[in-house]
């Protein structure tokens, strides 16, 4: 049976399967991780990830003031000028204030929308894949149905419905990572119900469902973390088109998605306002790429 | 980067470099203007238009009875003449004779009054007739002269005449009844233009008339291109792909008004920008005290917002409506910009900790949520605590506003309202205490029983000099009562090309290209 | 063969159906009243009755769930609650520059990506394939908005080369199809480099290459031709993504499209609009996906005998 594969995941996330056991020493933990910091750009991606990561928790730790404190008199100031660092926008709010507040939102919508695609996404993977049957049928066929929207249109759609705002930005960019993780953790599945091992634990009368934990879903998780981390950069790009459209996080809070689309109309007054917060999604989509394939890498070298 | 990009790129120049620009290219006569907009017309009908910009369209394509000039003064257009009973009851038009429709129609009172009739048809969506309902019959006198009988006076009717709304169809097109609406969708008039393509989402196209009755204009065709984004806009009229835009970002009107290859036109309109406060008995009580409310009106420095938040696409309001209209009159100068003054008023008033919540819509007026960022500001160096502004989306925006007095949450809103033609009757429904929501949308809850029975006599008099003097005596009562915190009449800006003459504007938001021609 | 081609078609009728009823349920999550907010705020209470009965919203849900299916069958997608005109002619008018601007776009992005994959995996561990390989994950990685507003100043702006919006230069395709081609390019990329690495690695590849064959020969007869396979299955489903993909690239660049439609009609709260695009892309994945499964078929030979 031919399965179709979700626009955005790389086949060698769908291919790199939990190792067989005798395999499975050269990819302990110790040895992935070293083959992981020798991958450069992975490094990079990390070192961008941790700078986001701390401006995000600590940032407005350090810097307590309100974002939206807007002084006309000192509107689109350039970086540098009078204090502000990254310039001042239409209201004359600081650049950097707006960042770091904004990374909040968006670093967040994208965590907790992979967060929604794995709590919903990986235990019906499993479900799907070990015990078969009409459960296999009926999540394969309503894996299907998520999979025939474009993931943007299915937010848009749902948004439309639900109304705009931060929860229901989770909801719609979770769903579309639901299905990739789906099919991961069912390919496992299958594979590993075969193996002696369960079916000597069958056997020996354990309970299907503690075999799922203890023993079908971690022998899942390289695939799964691969995915999450690529998930992740796909969830920020799709959060951030949605508070493009002005459909997420509603202005004056800052999220970059929308300070980008809010800044359409100051091209010609200030390009800065537009290239900034680009770039800020940029970088982080970027790094959690860089990372996902490292950690690809990393945890099945066969594939390089 | 790929060579298949590059190669598509240098191609590219190659092509552009033979093609041009892509407008008209300024042949004595003029080939094309293009014009970009913002909005995508909904619908074509003149009948069930409601945004102004593309009835402004509409009307190069039908015509009506009476024209608004750049002035603002009425001009016979399709009407030479007209007179109105002495006792009020109905008006007779004089047609002018020997006009025809595009497609070979005569027109004559035989096809107005199809059109009139239409607009009255029940069942038929018709939202500005408005006070056109008051109208019981229509007679065709002979082929010239047509009388409106109606059930009580209407003094704003010429105005009416001037709409779009009651603009003349072929009869041949509205013939059918109430399901043709697709026909309606390409409208057939006796205008200067007519429709000759749309692609829904791009663009309208029209061309001359070259057996219009008028003077001819100069451009061959104009095309109303459809560009929602106010920056992409300012992009096609800066690389020379458009020849008129209209509202362009205000936070680049001084840059566009630095560079010598553009003009930018600050036209007068007649859109009144304004805080209302929520004098229902659901709001704050301090609220219902007019000392108060003039109070805020003295602690806001409109002129200095204007110059430096709207870069001057706005005259602050020195009367409860814009000057273009009719039965405007000064009420004695803006309130000008004293916080002292405000505090110690506020003081008297015993309202020194008055606290407000102040909600404004974003992106739907000229630099509206900055305005009222500012004037946030202004009020909280008076004293008063401010709780916003906050904003919404439109629709949830009006939402929020239009509901009755009960269900009322904020106390001071901005809008902004302008009527569809040259005349206060619209724009004072804003004071009226019939037109409370949901009944109406006068969303103060403002009630002053002097002004209220001054208002419908100026709306039922026939006799000019006494309309103008009973809207004169309610703006200076609701001046004084200080019902909003009276901002600014927003200009309507425009941008052109210098290579374009001509091009004007109509003090009711509305361009006027029809006779422009290439510099 | 025909078994196979009847079978696949059978079984995406399930699939059409849930994507149908998806697409009900998804409206009928609005809050608050939907004939509301179709009739508008500024209407009477008498108004908002006679849109409810006119739209069948005061039938019971099953009834409605009915209604709707049926007339999908006879294509009637309901009326624009913005304009009055028959939501299949809103979308019909849109959709033509819609798909001009994916086949434009999937072009670009599957001859720039074949030839940047094979390059890179030949090259492999080279700089080209360095600068083949970052550039991929740029363009994964690359908000479309952002890139599509930099070239419009670039390009529009300062050099005067392209027109800065709308649809009737018909230079102006450039910009938004090359903006809308460039995720997928980086993924075709991505896929081309590990699959015919793959291929390349294997022993009829070898051998081929020890009885002396052109490298290029090797290359495009054998080593192209069977990474073939599972590249084809991403291009058909690119297309669906690029279809998803135009929904940002046409607002930013003016494109008169299906995509604009979506974000104006939501903004308008035009719901039957926002319900028909909704079943339309859904639908279209659906036999998208349909057409590559039987292409895949056709051309895999293993498959013949199933």
């Amino acid at each position: 049976m031919h399965m179709s594969t979700p626009a955005f995941i790389t086949p060698e996330a769908l291919g790199a399967p939990a190792l067989a056991p005798e395999i499975a020493a050269s990819v302990r933990p110790s040895a992935a991780w070293r083959r992981l910091v020798t991958h450069r750009s992975a490094v990079v991606g990390l070192a961008v990830m941790s700078i986001y990561a701390v401006a995000a928790i600590f940032g407005p730790i350090v810097f307590p003031f309100n974002p939206g404190q807007s002084h006309l008199i000192d509107v689109f100031l350039a970086p540098g000028q009078q204090g502000h660092l990254l310039g001042t926008d239409n209201l004359g709010r600081d650049e950097l204030l707006l960042l770091i507040y904004g990374s909040r939102y968006t670093l967040s919508l994208g965590l907790m929308a992979v967060a929604l695609g794995l709590v919903v996404g990986v235990p019906l993977g499993a479900i799907s894949g070990y015990f078969g049957g009409w459960a296999d049928i009926v999540i394969q066929r309503l894996t299907d149905i998520l999979l025939a929207f474009p993931p943007i249109v299915l937010a848009l759609g749902l948004i439309a419905g639900l109304g705009v705002g931060l929860r229901n930005v989770v909801i719609a960019v979770g769903l579309s990572s639901v299905p990739s993780f789906i099919r991961l953790v069912r390919a496992d599945a299958l594979r590993l119900r075969e193996l002696p091992f369960v079916e000597a634990a069958v056997a020996l009368g354990v309970p299907h469902w503690l075999i799922l934990v203890r023993h079908v879903i971690p022998n899942a998780l390289a695939p799964v973390i691969v995915q999450a981390t690529l998930s992740m950069g796909f969830a920020i790009l799709l959060a951030a088109s949605l508070g493009f459209f002005g459909l997420g996080v509603q202005f004056p809070t800052p999220e970059w998605g929308q300070m980008l689309g809010e800044a359409r109309n100051y091209i010609f007054s200030d390009p800065n306002l537009a290239t900034i917060p680009g770039l800020a999604i940029f970088a982080a989509v970027l790094a959690f790429n860089l990372v996902g394939d490292g950690l690809r890498d990393a945890l099945d070298p066969r594939l390089n | 980067m790929s060579k298949r990009f590059l190669a598509l790129l240098s191609a590219l120049l190659v092509l552009s470099a033979c093609g041009g620009g892509g407008t008209g290219g300024g042949t004595k006569q003029g080939d094309k203007l293009t014009i970009a907009i913002g909005p995508d017309p909904d619908t074509l009908d003149p009948m069930r238009q409601t945004t102004t910009t593309i009835q402004n369209i509409v009307s190069m394509v039908v015509e009506t009875f009476v024209f608004v000039d750049p002035d603002g003064k009425y001009k016979p257009l399709l009407a030479t003449s007209w007179q109105t009973a002495a006792d009020g009851m109905s008006w007779t038009f004089t047609l002018k004779s020997g006009v025809k429709f595009t497609d070979g129609t005569p027109f004559n009172a035989a096809a107005a009054k199809a059109n009139f009739d239409r607009v009255l048809t029940a069942g038929n969506t018709c939202p500005l007739c408005g006070a056109f309902r008051g109208v019981q019959t229509i007679d065709a006198v002979d082929d010239t002269h047509l009388r409106l009988n109606l059930k009580q006076p209407i003094a704003p009717l010429l105005g009416l005449m001037t709409e779009v709304t009651f603009g003349f169809l072929s009869p041949l097109t509205i013939a059918k009844g109430t399901d043709a609406f697709k026909d309606q969708e390409k409208p057939v008039g006796t205008g200067p233009y007519l429709l000759t393509d749309r692609v829904k989402g791009d663009h309208v196209t029209l061309t001359r008339n070259d057996q219009y009755w008028g003077a001819k204009p100069s451009y061959k065709t104009q095309m109303f291109k459809i560009v929602p984004e106010a920056a992409s806009r300012e992009a096609l009229v800066r690389a020379g792909q458009a020849d008129v835009i209209l509202l362009p970002p205000a936070s680049d009107i001084p840059a566009l008004q630095a560079d010598k290859t553009l003009k930018v036109i600050l036209a007068p309109g007649d859109r009144t920008i304004f805080l209302a406060f929520n004098q229902s008995a659901k709001g704050n009580p301090l609220l219902q005290k007019p000392e108060v409310r003039r109070a805020l009106n003295y602690a806001v420095n409109k002129e200095l917002i204007v110059k430096s938040v709207l870069f001057g696409a706005a005259s602050p309001m020195d009367a409860p409506m814009a000057s273009s209209l009719f039965g405007y009159c000064k009420t004695g100068g803006p309130y000008p910009y004293d916080v002292t003054k405000a505090k110690q008023m506020l003081a008297d008033a015993g309202a020194s900790n008055l606290s407000i919540k102040f909600i404004a819509p974003t992106g739907r007026y000229i630099q509206d949520f900055q305005a009222a960022q500012a004037i946030a500001n202004d009020l909280t160096a008076a004293g008063v605590k401010v709780d916003g502004p906050k904003t919404s989306d439109w629709p949830t925006y009006l939402g929020t506003i239009n509901v009755p007095p009960a269900s009322s949450s904020v106390d001071l809103h901005l809008l902004g309202w302008a009527p569809g033609f040259l005349d206060a009757s619209q724009a004072m429904t804003q004071f009226q205490s019939s037109q409370w929501p949901s009944a109406g949308l006068a969303t103060s809850y403002y009630k002053n029983a002097e002004v209220d029975s001054l208002l419908a006599k100026a709306n039922s008099e026939s006799d000019p000099a006494a309309r103008q003097a009973d809207y004169c005596s309610a703006s200076k009562l609701i001046w004084n009562d200080a019902p909003w915190i009276f901002l600014w009449v927003q200009r309507f800006p425009m941008v052109t090309t210098a290579k374009v003459t001509g091009v004007q504007a109509i003090p009711n938001e509305s361009f006027y290209t029809v006779y422009a021609s290439p510099a | 063969m025909i078994t196979y081609v009847a079978r696949r078609v059978l079984a995406s009728v399930p699939t059409l159906w849930g994507v149908a009823t998806v697409v009900f349920v998804m409206a009928r999550l609005l809050p608050g009243d939907p004939a509301r907010v179709i009739a508008g705020v500024l209407a009477s209470p008498e108004d908002v009755e006679r849109i409810r009965q006119s739209m069948g919203l005061d039938k019971p849900l099953l009834v409605q769930y009915g209604t709707f299916l049926g007339s999908l069958l006879r294509l009637n997608l309901g009326v624009s609650a913005h304009t009055n005109a028959p939501v299949v002619e809103e979308i019909g008018s849109r959709l033509p520059y819609t798909i001009e601007l994916a086949v434009v776009a999937l072009v670009l992005a599957v001859s720039g990506g074949l030839l940047a994959g094979v390059a890179a995996a030949i090259r492999r561990n080279t700089m080209l394939d360095l600068l083949i390989s970052s550039f991929s994950v740029f363009g994964v990685s690359m908000p479309v908005y952002w890139l599509g507003l930099m070239m419009i100043i670039v390009f529009a702006i300062d050099f005067h080369l392209l027109p800065a919006a709308g649809a009737d230069d018909p230079a102006s395709i450039l910009m938004p199809a090359v903006t809308l081609a460039l995720f997928s390019l980086g993924l075709i990329a991505r896929m081309t480099r590990s699959s015919m690495l793959e291929v390349l690695g294997q022993d009829y590849v070898r051998t081929a290459r020890a009885k002396g064959a052109p490298f290029r020969s090797v290359v495009f007869r054998h080593a192209l031709r069977n990474a073939l396979l599972p590249i084809m299955t991403v291009i058909g489903l690119q297309f669906g993504a690029l279809l998803g993909g135009a929904v940002v690239t046409e607002t930013v660049f003016a494109w008169p499209g299906v995509g604009r439609l979506l974000i104006d009609s939501i903004f308008f709260r035009d719901y039957p609009v926002v319900q028909g695009l909704v079943l339309m892309f859904g639908t279209t994945f659906v036999v998208i996906n349909l057409l590559v499964d039987l292409l895949y078929a056709y051309v895999d030979p293993r498959i013949h005998y199933t």
